[in-house]
């Protein structure tokens, strides 16, 4: 390839359109994460009112938050993940639910009326058919 | 020059560059990416930039628009097209015009095929009402860096040729 037919100016554009490809390199995937990796905020309902509301994302230490009603539960926060541990209801289907830790799972205490849902529309599916 | 000539050429040149937009819609794209293509039509304004005035290359441009859109590609196509080729064409001119000597055909290519492809993606945007198209500005920005290069190339070749042929003295 014919080298010397390169001139100085074009050095310039070349090195203007790398740093335009750079920036907008930069710039798109910051703006990506912003919308993909929004935080995951779970919010606590007693009977239908939403009693607390966290953000998994900013949780540095465990917490334990007690909730009262018909039967106590008391719910653990950890950073990204958020259950049921302890409950007083019979059938303790909400502490075996488990961990919660993607957007739109959810654990419910029916005879407490009680919930831990993460918002978000559920990346999973439940089912596939073709 | 003589009119008649300068009339003969330049219809000879639209048809070249239609010519050159077929044979490349031959060649298979490396991303499917829209809007990634060679480009090889601009061979062809930047020759008539060169050798012509900005009226001519703004027309030359402008009818290979409308006959490429005619024969395939569509209203949508032609809206791409003409807003990439009209852009760059300015640009192209005022760099040929202003700066022959700091700027070979590869700068002044590369330039027009950069603008040329970011005018299509601000288009895309208006019309798709959207604006996550411009997540793809980084490769057809790379895109036209390259393709500019291959076809800044072409041109220079291809000036240096007709020159020898002295059709223009």
């Amino acid at each position: 390839m014919n080298m010397n037919m390169l001139k100085k100016g074009d050095f310039l554009i070349i090195g203007i359109v790398m740093v335009a490809v750079v920036f907008s390199f930069v710039y798109i995937s910051h703006y990506r994460k912003a919308d993909n990796g929004a935080h995951k905020v779970a919010i606590i309902k007693v009977k239908d009112k939403v009693v607390k509301s966290i953000d998994l994302d900013t949780v540095t230490e465990p917490q334990r938050i007690e909730i009262s009603g018909e039967y106590n539960q008391v719910v653990l926060v950890e950073n990204g993940r958020i259950r049921f541990v302890e409950a007083e209801c019979p059938d303790k289907v909400c502490v075996n639910t488990g961990w919660l830790s993607d957007k739109g799972d959810m654990a419910v205490c029916i005879p407490n009326s009680a919930m831990i849902k993460i918002e978000g529309q559920s990346q999973k599916v439940d089912a596939v058919t073709h | 020059m003589n009119n008649t000539k300068r009339i003969v050429i330049l219809g000879l040149m639209v048809a070249l560059a239609l010519v050159l937009s077929i044979i490349e819609s031959w060649f298979p794209v490396p991303l499917p990416v829209p809007g990634v293509k060679l480009g090889l039509a601009n061979i062809i304004t930047i020759t008539v930039i060169i050798f012509y005035d900005f009226k001519d290359a703004v027309s030359v441009v402008f009818i290979r628009c409308i006959l490429a859109s005619i024969f395939g590609g569509g209203v949508t196509g032609f809206l791409f097209s003409i807003s990439g080729g009209i852009l760059s064409t300015v640009v192209m001119y005022l760099l040929y015009k202003r700066g022959s000597k700091l700027f070979s055909t590869i700068g002044i290519s590369i330039a027009g095929a950069v603008l040329h492809n970011i005018a299509q993606i601000v288009i895309a945007s208006i019309i798709m009402k959207d604006t996550a198209v411009y997540f793809i500005l980084p490769v057809l920005l790379i895109s036209g860096l390259i393709m500019g290069f291959f076809v800044g190339l072409c041109s220079g070749f291809l000036e240096k040729a007709i020159r020898n042929t002295k059709i223009f003295d």
